[in-house]
């Protein structure tokens, strides 16, 4: 062969490995995000930093969609008993741990119990508490007996993460997730970043489809911007409307959205003057124009909702049903003026000044409120003070942003029963708890819907909180990511489709 | 020297006392509580679960308890363990304070290479157009925020030079030309205001020299002008350029806790704000501790070079 034939059949030979290569896009992922997680176990910490890790680590019996259906994951299929107090799980085969082992019944109740020991402290264990007794009957299955009957418990068991039962001793999930997701823990370094790489044992075949997933740790939002304008980063996930507003147009750079259960709220303090009369609450509901306040503060890219998202439609009233969502200031006014006060009433507003959203909500309600005989005092407190007031209920009234849940007992339960776990207004009214009991142990979907419409109706005007509205979730990503779904619960579970062009 | 020396430690052991029971009582005085925020503003837990978890920490002893314990363990050379992450205080501190070392010791002398010549130049050329225009840009250097010249630097130079790394970190052991190239922009936006003020202070420094009797006494001898400016008057601007230098360290410290923000370097600056934010006690009372530490060997460092400057000084 002459020279030139042999370097052009190496350049062809050359370019063919590189097509065949470049079709196996074996790269990293690089995402960016401003808050470094304080820790990843997954029982226990519940920031959005963390969630966000460990989306693509950690699974449950059961998932929740993008639609914010269940769905099944670890569990292939369950059957629930006639009376609804006995649920059977049939595990999925050939699922293995992070660390080689592989997943069995006992690693599903060691976990479930996990998160119900008080000594774990974690915040799901009130979502999981209809479950009494937990056994294996045969390998692969699992029997969960129920104190009452729970329409919600396949929901939030999605939130309940399989962890390994028997951890080596120097193990610390809360700085080495040992899962069975698709992704593997590899390497932290701290406020810098954390790296996952492609785990080659995942139950499902052909996922996941990237080499390995970096959490960049930014705090500047600036910094992040560019980084995914210059191709540095490819995702920037949940990110708010301000943010995604300047972003729109960029070239390279898309914009992928779904509704957020999280809202907006200003809560009230119902065990003290103003607050603990209703006719105050209520004309604290039909003064602040919701309308108003999503072009304000979202840009539009939101909606006002009551107790409940409106994306949860199978529970959700429209707001039209709740009168004093459509009244004003003068309205406002009118039953102030009836319910006895002359002066305008005085108030302090505590405003969670870490997120941008709250601080811009609280503004706008001020005005608003004070157009329609209040006197709106307003606080922006710096993270360390909010909490503490909030937790101790030293306050008249805040402003903050709740998360959400696919179901609406956990919007509810906590938030206004009697003693509930964030039920900071000192709520107590016994109608209310009676319904909220009620329909927790609900299985009929019908008369469970009754139940909550009920409830809406009941606390939208009345309660103790005046909810403002649900923002739009953004996830800003760069042209050669795909697959790549949100869910409204900031969950990234579908990094586990997620590829790169 | 040694009974200087002796004095000059002892001095600091008094302030580290001192410093310590301040920034003990500060983190503790303001409101907010550790467990609280670790939880967050929406956590479903009990009082129970706090309660139990503030045990599991050590943080429900009385304040005098915990403080005593704290100095104990100090005094064994354990810092503690972060609250959040439980990993060692030492280890915390140590993964980061190479890197605010870097910036700072690369401001510092970028600041010290650009303003001495300046500061000379301001002087010998005085009243001259280079004089008022250099003065100009260094009241614009001043005043300006270095987070805000931080970002302006980013956008810059992604608009200039895309490729260039302006984000991001990556360590010297493992890619040195990586990790100059990002500390470039970092560097500037720290180092143009302390360049600034200390080429103002080298001005007047060198102006005051250039006045006195023995320059007057030098030149008439028949000394070379280059001899004149830089063997006389620019040795003896350096002691006030000196005093300016120490106190601009601690500026550079402050200012490298916003770059880092900026710029999303894993430095000691962005770990203290993150501590305080957390109400990280441990965490936050070392590293008040070694910043002051710091301060005092920058200040003894400080009067040895006067000494080492002008022989009318001398250590007592």
């Amino acid at each position: 062969m002459t020279l030139i034939s042999k370097l052009l059949s190496t350049g062809a030979v050359g370019a063919l490995v590189l097509a065949t290569g470049a079709g196996v896009a074996a790269q990293t992922l690089e995402i960016a995000t401003d808050a470094s997680p304080v820790g990843l176990d997954p029982h226990v910490a519940t920031a959005f930093s963390t969630i966000l890790v460990n989306g693509p680590i950690y699974e449950g019996l059961t998932g929740i969609a993008a639609d914010l259906s269940v769905i099944p994951v670890l569990a292939e299929s369950w059957s629930v008993s006639d009376d609804g107090l006995t649920l059977t799980f049939d595990l999925r085969d050939g699922v293995t741990f992070h660390d080689g082992s592989a997943m069995t019944a006992e690693d599903v109740i060691a976990s479930i119990e996990r998160v119900q020991n008080p000594e774990t402290g974690s915040p799901y264990a009130s979502r999981i508490a209809a479950i009494g007794a937990l056994e294996a009957p045969y390998d692969g299955t699992v029997v969960m007996t129920l104190t009452q009957p729970s329409a919600a418990l396949l929901s939030q068991l999605a939130y309940v993460r399989i962890v390994p039962s028997d951890l080596a001793e120097d193990v610390d999930l809360q700085r080495q997730p040992v899962g069975t997701g698709p992704f593997a823990f590899s390497e932290w370094v701290p406020d810098t970043y954390i790296g996952l790489t492609a785990f080659d044992g995942y139950w499902e075949d052909g996922l996941p489809l990237v080499e390995g997933i970096r959490f960049n740790i930014v705090p500047e939002a600036s910094t992040r911007q560019v980084g995914l304008s210059t191709g540095t980063y490819h995702m920037l996930p949940n990110v708010d409307s301000a943010t995604a507003l300047t972003l729109q147009g960029t070239p390279g750079v898309e914009l992928l959205e779904t509704a957020d259960l999280a809202y907006s709220l200003i809560g009230m303090n119902v065990s003290a003057p103003p607050f603990d009369d209703p006719a105050v609450r209520r004309a604290v509901n039909t003064a602040i124009d919701r309308e108003q306040l999503v072009q304000a503060v979202y840009f539009g890219q939101g909606q006002p909702g009551g107790p409940l998202s409106p994306s949860l439609e199978n529970w959700a009233l429209p707001v039209s049903e709740f009168d004093c969502y459509s009244g004003g200031a003068e309205e406002a006014q009118a039953i102030l003026a009836e319910a006895g006060y002359s002066e305008p009433v005085a108030l302090t507003i505590k405003a969670l000044g870490t997120v941008q959203t709250v601080v811009d909500a609280a503004q706008v309600v001020q005005a608003q409120l004070n157009a329609a005989g209040f006197d709106v005092t307003l606080e922006v407190q710096e993270q360390g003070t909010f909490v503490q007031d909030w937790r101790n209920s030293n306050f008249q009234a805040f402003a903050s942003l709740n998360g959400g849940n696919p179901d609406p007992d956990g919007y509810l339960y906590r938030t206004f029963r009697t003693g509930g776990s964030t039920n900071v207004f000192l709520y107590s009214d016994e109608e209310v708890d009676a319904l909220l009991d009620e329909a927790q142990a609900e299985t009929d979907m019908d008369a469970r819907y009754d139940i909550y419409a009920d409830l809406q109706r009941r606390l939208a005007c009345e309660g103790p909180i005046a909810h403002l509205a649900y923002g739009t979730l953004y996830t800003a990503v760069s042209d050669d990511v795909t697959g790549y779904e949100m869910v409204g619960d900031r969950s990234t579970s579908y990094l586990r489709q997620t590829g790169l062009e | 020297m040694a009974r200087y020396l002796a004095i000059r430690l002892s001095d600091l052991a008094i302030v580290l006392f001192g410093v310590s029971v301040i920034a003990f009582l500060m983190i503790r005085l303001i409101p907010g509580d550790a467990v609280e925020i670790m939880l967050g503003a929406n956590a479903e837990v009990t009082d129970e679960q706090i309660a139990l978890l503030r045990t599991r920490l050590g943080l429900d002893e009385p304040a005098i308890t915990q403080y005593f314990a704290w100095i104990g363990n100090l005094l064994q050379g354990d810092l503690g363990t972060s609250l959040w992450t439980g990993v060692p205080v030492t280890q915390e501190i140590g993964g980061r304070i190479w890197v605010t070392l870097e910036l700072s010791l690369l401001a510092l002398l970028l600041s010290v290479v650009l303003a001495v010549p300046a500061g000379c130049a301001m002087a010998y050329f005085r009243s001259s157009a280079a004089d008022y225009v250099i003065r100009v840009i260094t009241i614009a250097g001043v005043t300006v925020p270095n987070f805000w010249l931080g970002a302006l630097l980013i956008f810059l130079f992604f608009a200039l030079f895309p490729s260039f790394p302006s984000v991001g970190w990556v360590d010297f052991s493992v890619d040195p030309l990586g990790n100059l190239a990002r500390l470039l922009l970092p560097t500037i936006a720290l180092a143009v205001p302390v360049l600034a003020t200390l080429s103002r202070i080298a001005r007047s420094a060198m102006l005051d020299s250039l006045g006195q009797d023995y320059i007057r006494t030098a030149r008439s001898k028949g000394v070379s002008e280059r001899a004149v400016v830089f063997k006389h008057a620019l040795r003896n601007a350096l002691i006030p350029f000196v005093t300016a230098l120490g106190i601009s360290a601690g500026y550079l410290f402050g200012g490298a806790i916003v770059v880092e923000q900026v710029f999303a370097l894993p430095g000691l600056g962005r770990l203290m704000i993150g501590a305080i934010a957390e109400r990280n006690y441990p965490l936050v009372q070392a590293s008040i501790l070694l910043v002051t530490a710091t301060f005092v060997v920058i200040n003894f460092v400080i009067d040895l070079a006067y000494a080492a400057l002008d022989p009318r000084i001398s250590l007592r």
